[in-house]
């Protein structure tokens, strides 16, 4: 510690490549820290759990050419010959895609004619097999029946008597109570409808939406020019069923044009956004790091060349390999520190910033702490090598000029 | 005196060759990050209606639930209704003016070998070619009768056209729509907008609709929206006239009034408008329109996302980050040439002019740094496309703007780079280096 006084004086006559590398360090610290809060709350987001078999699901759109189709008995031949087909463990009809980020929602009450206090809920309009299908966990009451479902035109008013919704709807809309046998108002409405199960947990059709595990489902089919079914086939052998589907759909009505996509795929797209802020952060975060780090090999080095002769000096007056490799070090740790102090503070005010007003997470202490431990151990393993190399500087060469 | 100092340069940056390549790779991929950002943001935030941005409008009204305003940037629902939608088409105040929305018909030909495929439609009104300058290649828009009253006609877009009738003039054709047949009455010219100003409700960068038909099939062909539909009246009547009577919000709507009078003039109509529903019992919220310019327009719905603008500013702050490493690596590294700038200025060199060397050498950094930048931005914004799976490809492209300003970009970079040790170095003072010599 007795060489603090004069590494500082040092400091201080070379205080511009010093304010360098502490300026560099700083801003790669205020960087780094809100890239990787931001990285860590996508990547959480991106591996929710979906409650949904994603990967043996296939959907298939199926759109009539004739303007006055009728859809509903098209649907149960369509069910029947798709649940017949190798390799498929079941098949529903929906009218959404689940997490392909389009889809149907309403307000729903606990009480009669309602306009206020209601919660909002994705809603699906399926048949009782969507619970094998999507590989969903029914957690309290019963499925739907065959002879609950219901066949409406596509803007037919009429009610509708059971509802299937997730445990996250029921705590949202009952919250301590149990929702079997509870009533829920669609909307404005007087009639009740009867909560009959609770699944453990269903996304839904929007994965950025803030509400997203709020789902209803109601046994439903309105005759539509087009319809979604979804498809789950045995592990392993999606895609082999895949490749049959639109011929063996055509063949048996010719009269649609039929197009498919696997659910994986929807859910990839979903996410595409947010798969670019992780790659595009962490590749810019790596990179800087690695940039930052080289500046500092080479301005150590430089600094360490220029102070060659000092070194010879110190050496000659008796100074040992490992005073002057841990004069250097020391040197860098001073500066890193002093990076590392201005860009925490920086690294919060941003992170300010970002929250008010690019709607980005908070940086909690923790994060900030282990980035700036990063951030000194890449100074000082840059800072390393050319401290070691600076002991070998022998006491000879370094004065042989003077 | 320039050339010999290029030649200088070159032959300094050999001389220590992992430093020069150290400081071209900073600027490099600096300017590469922050082009790819850079580029990506300035294309998303392209206005394709700016030649007419003092004259279009896109019109909201609130017609919302009285207990809660609509979940948007200005709390005024992005579309109309139908039954106000029709309302507003019946003033002739504005020059042109145009009610839509997306939708999809199945499309076949009779006797082709063309197999029956959905295709995006857009249903609107005549104008909308008109107000939006889209040019026809064949044919015109149709009569104003279209608009109210069910035709069966249909405008193709080019790449429609190529496809069903090889490119040929098709007006009088039959194609058959959701097995209706429709004549063709026009096929406009390749107009891609993007972002999709014109309606931004299902993504602001998916392409345009392939064909377009009238507004006044509605009731014929019960047709819904393929677009966003919102509501929140639950009290909707029967069927579907009770859809196109209910309060749910599906219809675009945009006008075009080329002057102030015009402007007042269609305000005091939407007033009294929204005056005269609420004498109905309907707009039970406090009174409020908006008319938006497209540049406008394309702020309020948030095309350029907020994630869009973290990675701008995290590009910007990493290309600081890479300027400062070149300020360090150039100053260690004219600091070590020290001694033959003071030799040049004991044989009589100027203070400038070694500014001047040390500066064009530096330059000759962020020249080759900036072209390397180039071909990362290049690779980044494939990386981009890849990442985005087709959903960004209209705006991940560089134009020939976007090269021209990497070029400046990288020189700025490291001019500012140069500027702090090419002065250092033109202070030195000579005697030192002479005397150790």
């Amino acid at each position: 510690m007795l060489e603090l006084k004069p590494m500082l004086s040092a400091l201080w006559r070379n205080k511009v490549p010093a304010l360098l590398i502490a300026l560099q360090l700083a801003l790669t610290l205020a960087i780094i820290s809100n890239t990787v809060v931001i990285v860590k709350d996508r990547i959480a987001k991106i591996e929710r759990p979906t409650g949904i078999a994603v990967e043996e699901i296939i959907a298939i759109n199926v759109m009539a050419i004739p303007n006055n189709y009728d859809m509903i008995g098209a649907v149960s031949s369509d069910l029947e010959l798709l649940r017949k087909l190798p390799f498929v463990k079941d098949a529903t009809i929906t009218n959404q895609v689940p997490l392909s980020r389009s889809g149907s929602a309403g307000t729903f009450y606990t009480q009669p004619n309602q306009e206020v206090g209601g919660e909002v809920s994705n809603r699906y309009n399926t048949d009782p097999n969507f619970i094998n299908t999507l590989g969903l966990k029914l957690v309290a009451g019963r499925n739907f029946t065959n002879a609950e479902m219901q066949y409406f035109d596509p803007s037919e008013i009429r009610d509708i008597n059971v509802a299937v919704i997730t445990q996250q709807f029921a705590d949202k809309i009952y919250p301590d109570q149990d929702p079997i046998g509870k009533p829920l108002y669609d909307g404005n409405t007087s009639h009740p409808i009867e909560i009959i199960g609770v699944i453990e947990r269903h996304l839904g059709a929007w994965v950025d939406w803030s509400k997203a595990g709020n789902v209803a489902f109601f046994p439903i089919v309105r005759n539509t020019q087009d319809v979604n079914y979804l498809v789950r086939a045995e592990p392993g052998k999606r895609d082999d069923v895949l490749k049959t589907l639109v011929d063996k759909l055509s063949e048996r009505d010719p009269q649609r044009v039929i197009k498919t996509r696997v659910l994986s795929e929807y859910v990839a797209r979903s996410y595409a956004g947010d798969n670019l802020m992780v790659k595009v952060l962490s590749i810019v975060a790596a990179t800087l790091s690695f940039i930052v780090a080289l500046g500092i090999v080479g301005l150590t080095i430089f600094w360490i060349n220029q102070r060659a002769k000092q070194i010879g000096v110190r050496r000659a007056l008796g100074a040992s390999r490992s005073n002057i490799s841990r004069y250097f070090l020391i040197e860098n740790s001073l500066i890193a520190v002093t990076g590392i102090a201005l860009g925490s503070a920086a690294a919060l005010i941003v992170n300010q910033y970002m929250v008010r007003d690019y709607s980005q997470p908070v940086l909690t202490l923790l994060p900030l702490l282990i980035c700036a431990l990063l951030v000194l151990v890449v100074s000082l393993a840059a800072a390393l090598a050319p401290a070691l190399r600076a002991a070998n500087i022998s006491p000879a060469t370094a004065t042989r000029s003077v | 005196m320039i050339g010999y100092y290029i030649s200088l340069a070159l032959r300094s940056l050999r001389r220590t060759p992992t430093l020069s390549a150290l400081m071209v790779a900073a600027i490099a991929v600096g300017v590469g990050a922050s082009m790819t950002v850079l580029t990506l943001n300035y294309m998303m935030s392209q206005n394709a209606l700016e030649h007419k941005d003092d004259v279009l409008f896109a019109v909201q009204l609130d017609s919302w639930d009285v207990n809660e305003a609509a979940n948007t940037t200005n709390e005024i629902p992005w579309q109309l209704t139908y039954r106000d939608a029709q309302a507003l088409l019946r003033s002739d105040i504005p020059t042109h003016q145009v009610a839509m929305h997306r939708y999809g018909f199945t499309v076949e030909l009779e006797e082709s070998a063309i197999r029956p495929y959905t295709a995006d439609i857009r249903v609107t009104t005549r104008d909308f070619f008109n107000l939006f300058d889209i040019p026809f290649i064949y044919g015109g828009t149709w009569e104003k009768t279209a608009d109210s009253s069910p035709m069966q006609v249909v405008i193709l877009s080019k790449a429609t056209n190529e496809k069903l009738f090889s490119g040929e003039d098709s007006v009088g054709e039959t194609v058959i729509l959701n097995s209706q047949p429709f004549t063709v009455i026009g096929v406009i010219d390749t107009w891609e907008p993007s972002p999709k100003v014109y309606d931004v409700n299902n993504g602001s960068f998916t392409k345009v609709e392939s064909l377009f038909v009238p507004f006044g099939l509605h009731r014929k062909l019960e047709i819904y929206s393929w677009g966003n539909t919102n509501g929140w009246d639950s009290g909707e009547g029967e069927g579907y006239e009770g859809f196109l009577q209910s309060e749910s919000v599906w219809i675009q709507y945009w006008v075009e009034l080329t002057n102030k009078e015009q402007k007042t003039e269609y305000e005091n109509f939407l007033t009294a408008y929204i005056q005269g529903q609420k004498d109905q019992g309907r707009f039970e919220r406090p009174l409020k329109f908006a008319l938006s310019k497209p540049s406008e327009w394309l702020v309020l719905n948030e095309v350029l996302s907020d994630d869009n603008r973290v990675l701008g500013w995290v590009s910007l702050a990493f290309l600081l980050v890479c300027v400062i490493n070149a300020v360090a690596l150039l100053l260690a590294k004219f600091l070590r040439k020290a001694p033959e700038a003071g030799v040049r200025r004991a044989l009589g060199a100027s203070r400038n002019a070694i500014f001047t060397q040390h500066l064009i050498e530096s330059s000759t950094i962020g020249i080759l740094g900036g072209i390397a930048g180039i071909l990362l931005a290049f690779m980044g914004i494939s990386g981009i496309r890849y990442l985005a799976m087709g959903q960004q490809d209209t705006v991940a492209r560089m134009d020939w703007v976007m090269v021209i300003a990497a070029i400046g970009l990288a020189l700025i970079a490291s001019l500012l780079a140069g500027l702090y040790p090419a002065w250092r170095i033109s202070r030195t003072n000579p005697s030192i280096y002479l005397k150790t010599q």
